[in-house]
């Protein structure tokens, strides 16, 4: 038997583009970042990063700013996400942030934890005998040194 | 098979009217061509779809003569009212794969939007569907590509015949008439949506396998306790009794399969075009899981697109199909 001929395919766009989610993050990613300081502050291979178990504190641009403790770093390219336990008049709030959002303006590292947490999610700090409590006093204290060093580093 | 009769007009004008067997008539009109003016009058020039290929128009049994008022229960008016609703999209859609979900932020208002990556590959017109054969408009597209090697001869020579590559997937899209037809073979990127457009996608949603009736039809099924005996998802009762029919009622709703049907999602949003790498973003979710097939259509219940430069090749297209109809 003859084989049938048929024509050849035309151009595959998939062949050219193997990964869409990738290239359309990155692009993202570079519109909304493009200095790549949000990057470093939460990227893997970064040893100044913020990790969990830092406390961190978010300026958002309309709001007060928040700060708690980093409970969470959901990792999902530009939808990158945090989730920081903190505390509004004694009641204990925990607030998701994505990071890459143009409404979070700044996240700074208040106060590195001691020793790297031995786990990814601490939801244990949900329990009173590990909630970290009212953060002002920190906050007030790595204020006051910020302004002693007139804003020298910490805001990315 | 009836036989053949050789007849004279006079003999004709003795037979009982067309409507009442028309395939007698058909017969006898292939062999006497010089009608009377009655008789042309009286032929039936409606095109009804039959299940079997037909040599010759198969006559309505039905007085559908142009001096009568419009038949609304007939294939042509099906048709007209379809067009007068102005359901149809004017031109062919898509297909794609869903690739996953992701969102677009505003840098200027901060604003989140949450939308579907959908790529297209090699999309390509394969056939088309007209009113003349058919009894209706559409173009069949083509998406991805299949190995002549993994192919059917019958299909090989489809596709050969209309000197197109062979697709992995095919899908009819209608459209309202001749002019929403592209040429075969003709492909189709990307950038045959606009951003801020409006379409309507379908696509299979995800099999949920066998489901019970909680999940199927909302039941709430029984108590977590008090004296419950295995019985806390199940349907309870399928329906009265000797005076309810002393039966479970046909249709009954009942567990069974889920899933894995055609899902229409209508006025999405096109958020992005990315003609390079054939995507789309549209906004919202999209049903099925990822790498599944999506049919993209502009939506029908939004204004057409206004596309004054797009589709260059409808003219001589409409024009190659005008004259063969």
């Amino acid at each position: 038997l003859q084989p049938i001929k048929v024509p050849p395919p035309p151009p595959s766009a998939r062949a050219v583009c193997k990964e869409p989610l990738k290239v359309v993050d990155a692009a993202q990613i570079a519109l909304l970042d493009p200095s790549g300081a949000r990057t470093r502050l939460f990227s893997k291979t970064n040893p100044d990063a913020a990790k969990v178990g830092d406390i961190l504190l978010v300026r958002q641009k309309s709001g007060e700013p928040f700060a708690g403790v980093c409970i969470n770093i959901r990792r999902r390219g530009v939808e990158t996400g945090i989730l920081l336990r903190g505390q509004l008049t004694r009641v204990g709030v925990e607030m998701w942030f994505k990071v890459y959002s143009p409404n979070v303006e700044a996240i700074e590292v208040v106060q590195r934890r001691r020793k790297r947490a031995r786990r990814a999610r601490l939801y244990y700090m949900r329990t009173p005998k590990h909630d970290p409590g009212n953060l002002e006093g920190v906050v007030r204290q790595y204020m006051r040194q910020r302004a002693m060093l007139g804003k020298g580093g910490g805001s990315k | 098979m009836p036989p053949r009769i050789q007849l004279s007009h006079a003999r004709l004008a003795q037979l009982p009217p067309a409507f009442l067997n028309p395939t007698l008539y058909a017969s006898i009109a292939r062999q006497c061509p010089q009608q009377t003016q009655q008789q042309q009058q009286r032929t039936i020039r409606t095109v009804v779809k039959t299940k079997h290929h037909t040599k010759f128009l198969k006559l309505s049994r039905f007085n559908n003569l142009p001096s009568l008022p419009k038949l609304r229960a007939s294939a042509r008016s099906a048709i007209e009212r379809r067009i007068a609703s102005d359901t149809l999209p004017l031109r062919t859609g898509v297909l794609a794969t869903k690739k996953g979900m992701t969102a677009l932020y505003s840098p200027d208002t901060g604003k989140r939007t949450p939308c579907t990556i959908l790529q297209l590959d090699r999309v390509q017109v394969v056939g088309h569907k007209t009113a003349r054969k058919h009894g209706y408009w559409a173009v069949q597209v083509g998406y991805g590509h299949k190995r002549p090697a993994t192919m059917t001869r019958p299909m090989l020579g489809v596709y050969a015949g209309q000197g197109v590559a062979p697709k992995e997937r095919v899908a009819e899209f209608r459209v309202r008439d001749a002019k929403g037809l592209l040429g075969v073979g003709e492909a189709i990127t990307a950038g045959w949506f606009q951003e801020g457009q409006w379409v309507d996608t379908k696509s299979n949603n995800k099999g949920k396998g066998f489901a019970g009736g909680m999940k199927r039809h909302g039941w709430s099924g029984q108590p977590a306790s008090h004296g419950q005996s295995l019985t806390h998802r199940t349907m309870g009762s399928a329906g009265g009794s000797q005076g309810s029919g002393s039966r479970v009622i046909p249709g009954k709703n009942m567990p069974g399969r889920m899933g894995n049907e055609q899902h229409t999602i209508q006025n999405l949003k096109v958020l992005k075009v990315d003609e390079a790498n054939g995507l789309v973003l549209v906004s919202g979710p999209v049903s099925g899981p990822k790498g599944c097939i999506v049919k993209i259509q502009d939506a029908v219940k939004k204004p057409w697109p206004d596309l004054p430069g797009i589709l260059p090749s409808l003219e001589t297209t409409t024009q190659q199909v005008e004259a063969q109809t």
